[in-house]
């Protein structure tokens, strides 16, 4: 019942070019789960994420200083090798630098009708990020109505706002299930089911989640749950890890990732002020580490995760070279570590070498194992 | 060698240059002996609003704190591995790990404890800054952290609106401030920092831009020790003072062909921090008569820059000059944002174009025959798009070397490597 | 007129002895802890195979890591200029050389006349081409010289993480414990390295005609692997470990007539 979600994510370019063709419509592709993807839809627009393929490849170098993430590099070579030449425009919301590099790249060597940069704020503890982003959103949907020769009507964006935050509500009724004892569904599945969300037109998505929503209550899978685990860190679609994981006496029961529960967790409050609403759902959303501070709010969020999915315990993944996750990474685990929930760290690259990574996990899942001595 | 072509002679104003600095770090540590203030912050900092307190407000920014560790390599390997302790990654920022890594250790690199701050004052510009004092702040036992997001993008696009977002987080700042110092804040002497500041980096630019002549008055090694003050203390009046007399020397340098080095033969700018416990590097590319006049960096982090009538860069014209009379705090605010952001440094952050025609202008200008773009693994904020900037400079057909390094981690740094690196580069510029 | 060009490798110094500028002898040592003593046991190899003394060598120019270490030296010049001169020599309409040897990889764009006009050295992360091979054949249990020709026998190709030495290390090792076949293996350790070395040359951007030298330029395999990445013809001269020091001998040829 999942396979859908498979089958969009293994066939993204598939899809995009079908609805393109189906719909006449423009797809946009984005950089980073900050982009409201309310103001696309709100203009008819299919928006999809640019993702990496796990391939190696070698057509970055001459762009991208080699101790950037490989994710920058990955997302940047779909582009080169012309993988993504369906798209009718480009946008990044601003995020870490890393994944800011690729769009400037991507402009400047890839032919675009659209593209654009959205100064999202990094503040977003401040009471003034709330106006700020309302007021860029506004410049954002001019730069939208002037590329699509229309407006976009009040109308549009209760549309947009209502379908997005239905998917949103959707999924998190399917993260509901992985609360049970034994979850109907795996890791591996939300992940594919998340991803994919961020891929395809968000009405046919809805419709899939409702027919996964019928089916999960009476689901059984003939598998062990085992231990409990939470995984978490920078972007993360590395299906063959979690394939890898979920075989060895363990389920994912819950994620902070930007391909998980970042992307979708809090919806749109309405408000009469449309933009102002959709920016204050981003402002106040479970922020990437680039945008969390003073304090640390994704902590006590995290927090709540565990507790709430009863985590056993927690990896802590990143993709090689992401500062924002480095630098949060030894106070996570602190946090998680006090609070009795025991934490294993791996490094992240295009591809991670599998047969090393099931011996390390192996041995971090025995220590689940060991009986108390009292 | 090369034959020698021109006078030279060290600066006069070298030794004030150097006491002063020294002064500083010693004013900074013994702050509290006389009632004064510390803060730290970044290089980046507002540092000109903090000064509202007081004139015994002194603070400690972490870059070039970060740059005098890597300078002091026993030191730097010490606070590197004690960072590293903590769960720290080797591939943060470098000035970073050093800063936090002599927080840790407990030791200031010019002697004593570590002086702990009153207060943490930066800006977000790169994905490090907020997160730094996040951290030091935790490192210290909670010391009160305000940080400002500056992300509001090239200055063309520095709108009224986006400004206000900059300015009322100053402002929220200023009520921070006195609720955490219990000071009251002195609109005044917010804005005699304003006009120190606009000054001291005007001035910088006014310097860098004396550069152009051949054969050059300075060269980036000794700029490297004169452009420091405007990232540890750029409102301050004594920097005024400074870049004043040292105006006037270089003036005086330029009328007289007194060179920095007196075989100039060809000229060459750099990019992004130079790898700091290796700045022999520099006496290497003399050797060949080669000599590096600058860069974005040196020129423009600090500097404060405007294209003149005839096209070309030169010093900003200060709002004292312009006769602007600032009365208010929240003008002084605006005025000082509009500054702030549009320091050529900024724009790269957002564009690699910007920062590639920023950098092909500086070769046509200072009449440059090659680049060396240091690819620095200690600090991704700079190093953003150098890749970019590379492929450009190709495409115009000046000579490039990109040689990988970090500006304060020893450990990634090749010295023999660089040099055959730069052996092939010198090969291509026609002097080796 | 007779000259010597001597390269300073990483494991081997190699000597070319050019007599009136047809390559009259060439000799080799292992680079060893004293460059001193490499540069000798080279030089009198090549000197013996061309019967002549060291002072009748009228100018020797240097390139390597060791410039400087040996006082019969006139002068020196970097790989990469070497190389575009031995480069050009060799095959007339080359225009990209590309330098694998055991610890370094570069590569240079010259020009019809065999100057430099551009260059890339690899970065630290992609360091030790030639000697990743090497110690992968010891993980594989293969002879070095058997790495080649078994990859050319591989029947599938398997995916290797390429950024890293280190990475592609413990891939390796997990593919030796899933037991893919050998040749598969050796197959992806050329594929890797290969597009490491792309990567970088892509860079100067790719002109063709594209040479191969340097050790690694040996191995059937690596440049089976690099064919198919670079999706160019890729030449391999005559003795490719040789082409620097040659380059050398030819420059110290024009710096003999100035």
């Amino acid at each position: 019942m999942f396979d859908k979600f498979k089958e969009w994510y293994d066939n993204r370019h598939d899809y995009a070019q079908a609805w393109k063709k189906r719909t006449g419509g423009k797809v946009l592709g984005y950089f980073c789960t900050y982009v409201p993807e309310e103001l696309l839809i709100a203009a008819d627009i299919l928006p999809v994420r640019i993702l990496g393929s796990h391939e190696a490849q070698d057509v970055t170098e001459p762009h991208i200083f080699g101790m950037f993430c490989p994710f920058c590099r990955d997302c940047l070579a779909q582009g080169l090798k012309g993988r993504y030449d369906y798209l009718n425009g480009i946008m990044i919301a601003q995020s870490c630098l890393h994944i800011r590099q690729t769009y400037s790249s991507w402009v400047k060597h890839i032919p675009q009708e659209f593209s654009y940069y959205l100064y999202m704020p990094h503040g977003v503890q401040t009471p003034h990020a709330y106006p700020y982003l309302r007021g860029e959103l506004a410049v954002f949907k001019e730069a939208l109505e002037k590329w699509m020769g229309r407006p976009i009507s009040n109308k549009n964006i209760d549309r947009g706002i209502e379908v997005v935050n239905k998917n949103r509500q959707l999924m998190k009724k399917v993260y509901e299930f992985r609360k049970q004892e034994n979850p109907p569904l795996t890791g591996l599945e939300a992940m594919y089911m998340v991803v994919s969300s961020q891929m395809v037109n968000k009405e046919e998505h809805n419709r899939a989640l409702e027919e996964v929503l019928k089916e999960l209550p009476n689901r059984k899978l003939n598998r062990n749950t085992g231990t409990r685990l939470m995984i978490l860190g920078s972007e993360d679609d590395d299906t063959e890890f979690v394939e890898m994981l979920e075989s060895l006496d363990s389920t994912l029961v819950v994620d902070d990732h930007c391909t998980g529960t970042r992307y979708f967790w809090n919806e749109v409050e309405p408000q009469e002020d449309r933009l102002a609403a959709i920016a204050a759902r981003y402002i106040d959303r479970p922020p990437c580490p680039s945008k969390d501070w003073p304090e640390r709010k994704r902590f006590p969020h995290i927090l709540q995760l565990v507790k709430d999915y009863n985590v056993q315990g927690a990896l802590v993944i990143q993709q090689k070279f992401c500062d924002p996750h480095e630098l949060d990474m030894p106070a996570l685990r602190k946090m998680l570590e006090e609070n009795g929930i025991p934490t294993y760290f791996l490094e992240f690259d295009v591809t991670v070498p599998i047969g090393q990574f099931k011996t390390r996990v192996e041995a971090f899942l025995e220590t689940f194992a060991l009986p108390d001595l009292f | 060698m090369v034959e020698i072509k021109y006078q030279t002679k060290p600066l006069d104003i070298w030794n004030e240059g150097k006491a002063l600095r020294q002064q500083y770090y010693e004013n900074y540590a013994k702050a509290h002996e006389k009632g004064g203030i510390r803060w730290a912050g970044g290089a980046w900092a507002y540092s000109a609003v903090p000064a509202g307190l007081g004139d015994d407000v002194w603070s400690l920014t972490g870059e070039p704190y970060g740059a005098s560790v890597a300078f002091n390599k026993e030191f730097a390997a010490r606070c590197q591995e004690a960072i590293e302790a903590k769960g720290f990654a080797r591939d943060l920022c470098a000035y970073l790990r050093n800063y936090l890594g002599s927080v840790v250790l407990d030791e200031y690199v010019f002697g004593g404890k570590f002086p702990k701050p009153d207060f943490m004052w930066t800006t977000h510009i790169c994905c490090s800054h907020a997160k730094w004092y996040q951290i030091a702040s935790d490192l210290e036992g909670g010391v009160p952290f305000f940080c400002i997001d500056v992300s509001t993008g090239l200055i063309q696009d520095f709108s009224e609106r986006r400004r206000d977002y900059v300015v009322n987080q100053l402002l929220d700042g200023i009520d921070w401030l006195e609720e955490t110092t219990g000071r009251d804040y002195d609109d005044e002497k917010l804005i005699q920092a304003v006009y120190n500041e606009c000054e001291a980096t005007s001035l910088w630019a006014e310097i860098c831009a004396m550069n152009k002549t051949i054969p050059a008055p300075l060269d980036e090694k000794t700029m490297y020790s004169l452009y420091v003050f405007g990232t540890i203390m750029k409102h301050r009046p004594e920097i005024v003072a400074f870049y004043r007399k040292l105006r006037d020397e270089v003036q005086e340098r330029v009328d007289n062909k007194i060179a920095a080095v007196g075989n100039e033969h060809r000229r060459v700018i750099t990019d992004t921090q130079p790898p700091w416990g290796f700045l022999e590097i520099f006496r290497y590319l003399e050797k060949y008569g080669v000599v590096s006049v600058g860069s974005l960096y040196t020129f423009s982090l600090i500097g404060a820059w405007e294209v003149k009538d005839d096209g070309t860069w030169g010093p900003k014209t200060t709002p004292q000059e312009q006769g602007i009379d600032i009365t208010t705090r929240r003008q002084a605010l605006e005025i000082l944002a509009d500054w702030t952001h549009a320091r050529p440094e900024w724009q790269h952050f957002y564009s690699a174009q910007e920062k590639s025609d920023m950098m092909l202008r500086i070769v046509r200008e200072w009449q440059v025959d090659g680049v060396m773009l240091h690819y620095n693994r200690g600090c991704e904020g700079l190093s953003l798009n150098i890749a970019e900037n590379r492929l450009a400079f190709k495409e115009a057909g000046v000579p490039v070397l990109p040689f990988e390094g970090n500006m304060g981690d020893e450990r990634e740094f090749d010295l023999e490597r660089t040099k055959k690196a730069v052996d092939s580069f010198l090969e291509l510029l026609g002097v080796k | 007129m007779i000259t010597a060009g001597i390269d300073f490798g990483a494991r081997n110094v190699k000597v070319v002895i050019l007599e009136d500028g047809k390559i009259a002898a060439r000799g080799t040592a292992l680079t060893g802890f004293d460059l001193k003593i490499a540069a000798k046991e080279a030089s009198e190899m090549a000197l013996k195979a061309a019967k002549l003394k060291l002072d009748e060598i009228t100018h020797i120019t240097e390139t390597g890591i060791g410039q400087g270490s040996v006082e019969f030296a006139a002068d020196s010049v970097s790989e990469v200029g070497a190389n575009a001169k031995a480069g050009v020599k060799l095959l007339p309409s080359a225009r990209t050389i590309i330098d694998v040897g055991a610890e370094e990889a570069r590569a240079v764009k010259c020009n019809e006349s065999g100057a430099m006009e551009d260059f890339v050295v690899n970065e630290r992360c992609a360091a030790g081409a030639g000697a990743f091979v090497e110690a992968m054949s010891r993980a594989l249990e293969v002879e070095l010289e058997q790495m080649g020709p078994m990859s050319l026998k591989a029947t599938e190709a398997v995916p290797m993480n390429a950024q890293c030495t280190v990475f592609a290390e413990s891939e390796v090792v997990s593919l030796i414990h899933a037991q893919t076949p050998k040749a598969n293996i050796a197959c992806a350790i050329h594929d890797a390295i290969a597009e490491r070395v792309i990567s970088m040359v892509r860079r100067l951007g790719i002109t063709e005609d594209v040479l191969l030298v340097g050790g690694l330029a040996y191995d059937v395999g690596f440049v089976d692997s690099m064919k198919r990445g670079l999706g160019v013809e890729v030449h391999v001269p005559e003795f490719p470990e040789y082409v620097s020091a040659y380059g050398a001998a030819l420059i110290a040829r024009e710096r003999a007539k100035e």
